[in-house]
């Protein structure tokens, strides 16, 4: 799998090196990997890019811990009361279906330059995932482990821990793996629109400055960090079927 | 009988389930008054209502009419409940799941490991504490469960074919134990079983129903002495109620074709 991905990624090194000798392509519109690569190194050196990649990365897990927070508590809740479901799902409808670009100017609006409109836009997408997938692990849990909490007259808190979270967690990591990729989008919106600090500005600052390499070497940055992320997820919920996947 | 032997008061409870395609009636009116530390069996054919009785005791369900009056005042959780399947959780442990209503009942960690480690070894467990359910046969799992529900001591215990997924040798082990349990606890217990024979060799009394509707066809006192052991299954008294029970759930007109498998 790994050795697989690496092989793939070097093919993808050869091939684009290739067309910019082969073609002579002009390295303001496709610079090859050395070139990307030196800048890269450049930023590390010169331009903090340690200090913007922390900004971006820490947005991500701040908002991604509030969304999938958010989104099993919402699903317990709904699972327990239907009628709070009926309530609240044309409005988690409303914020779903729009187009997150068009929310982002809004949060900036309302909440600054700062990490936290991106922090709540990263939020906002990875609590839909989140939050089906708790509905659905509770909908699909067996009945009979609601027999057995109510003989034991378990409390709320107990019923959760104990019955409802894990046997909701493999379809709760689902959700998770699937909200990485929206909250990675959802962070370089947020910072493409307003910011003056991570992944995000650098892409769009190297935008203005027609600095292709800059802009293609963030790209790589986020896309490797996107993968890291979902399969840091995808492991975890991987390792945690032998135990809580029902049978 | 005086007030205070009266642990569960079944005044014509009875109970019907709304379906798709109408109404179903789970069990007609049932009347019968359970003493404090009785050992009562229940025997029918599948679908005459036995699950539903226990599941309205144990306040799982609620009756369509009647009433149930459970003398456990002060006890927080008056009864624990074998159900027909395990119901073991399959992300603890064995020990978690023996464990686990003692750990939900705030019992420090020590006594309740200690308490569980007993009725593991009582099920025949031992070796299986760090192991998942799903490691476990059928048969194992159901040992956890019994397990489990023995181990915060609850003065009303319902058990829903407890042994049915036990092999013989193991049933036989099972049966003493829980009357050993039973002797020394003082628990009241109602056992749902399909084995006329077990249901004579441990009750006091033993419930005969019927089915399409299920109704409680009669109740006969067993007049086996106690303890009851090896000799028991040899006393022509044990013999001839065993055959009057299977008699009783053979009665044509009355059992309208099926059986107990
Ligand atoms: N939740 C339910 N909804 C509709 N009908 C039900 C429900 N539970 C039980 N019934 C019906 O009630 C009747 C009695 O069911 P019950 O489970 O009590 O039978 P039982 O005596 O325990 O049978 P078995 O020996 O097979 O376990 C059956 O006809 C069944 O179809
Ligand atoms: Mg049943």
């Amino acid at each position: 799998m790994i050795l697989r991905g690496i092989a793939g990624l070097i093919a993808t090194l050869v091939l684009w090196t290739a067309i910019v000798y082969l073609f002579d392509v002009p390295a303001f519109l496709l610079p090859g990997p050395v070139e990307v690569f030196n800048r890269i190194v450049f930023l590390f050196e010169n331009a903090k890019l340690t200090r913007h990649i922390w900004v971006t990365l820490s947005e991500i897990v701040a908002g991604f811990v509030f969304g999938t927070a958010a989104g099993i508590f919402a699903g317990v809740v709904f699972a327990r009361f239907p009628r709070a479901e009926r309530f609240a799902t044309p409005l988690i409808l409303l914020l779903q279906t729009a187009p997150k670009i068009a929310i982002a100017p809004l949060l900036l609006l309302w909440l600054g330059i700062g990490p936290t409109p991106k922090i709540v836009l990263i939020a906002i997408v990875t609590f839909f995932p989140v939050m089906s997938g708790m509905v659905t692990g509770l909908r699909y849990g067996e009945g009979s482990f609601r027999d057995l909490a109510t003989v034991l007259k378990l409390s709320p808190w107990q019923r959760f821990r104990h019955i409802e979270l894990p046997s909701a967690l493999p379809s709760v990591l689902a959700g998770m793996a699937v909200a990485t990729t929206l909250a990675m989008t959802a962070a370089v919106i947020g910072e493409l629109i307003g910011a003056n600090e991570g992944l995000g500005y650098l892409l769009s600052s190297g935008q203005e400055n027609s600095d292709t390499s800059v802009v293609i070497g963030m790209v790589i940055l986020l896309s490797l960090i996107g993968w890291a992320f979902y399969e840091v997820i995808e492991l975890i919920r991987r390792r945690s079927l032998g135990r809580f996947q029902l049978s | 009988m005086s007030q205070s032997e009266r642990m569960i008061d079944i005044a014509g409870v009875h109970k019907t389930f709304v379906a798709d395609h109408g109404t179903v009636t789970a069990l007609e009116p049932v009347t019968i008054t359970i003493k404090q530390g009785e050992f009562i069996s229940i025997v029918g054919p599948s679908g005459c209502g036995k699950s539903t009785l226990l599941r309205l005791i144990s306040g799982l369900d609620h009756a369509s009419g009647g009433t149930i009056t459970l003398d456990t005042a002060g006890r927080k959780r008056p009864v624990g409940f074998v159900f027909q399947e395990p119901v073991l959780l399959p992300w603890k442990t064995i020990l978690e799941n023996v464990r686990f209503p003692l750990d939900t009942a705030g019992v420090s960690r020590a006594e309740a490991d200690k308490v569980a480690l007993d009725l593991i070894k009582m099920v025949g467990l031992v070796g299986f504490e760090k192991a998942l359910p799903r490691q476990l046969s059928g048969g194992m799992r159901q040992r956890a469960a019994i397990a489990r529900s023995l181990s915060d001591d609850p003065p009303i215990l319902l058990m829903d074919e407890p042994f049915s997924a036990v092999d013989l040798m193991t049933r036989d082990t099972l049966n003493d134990e829980l009357l050993r349990i039973w002797q020394s606890t003082g628990k009241t217990i109602l056992l749902v079983t399909h084995s006329v024979d077990e249901a004579a060799y441990l009750a006091d009394r033993v419930m005969v129903m019927t089915a399409r509707p299920g109704k409680l066809k009669c109740v006969h006192d067993v007049d086996l002495s106690r303890p009851r052991g090896e000799d028991t299954k040899l006393d022509p008294a044990y013999h001839a109620l065993v055959a009057q029970l299977r008699r009783d759930l053979r009665t044509p007109g009355v059992v309208h074709g099926e059986r107990a498998h």
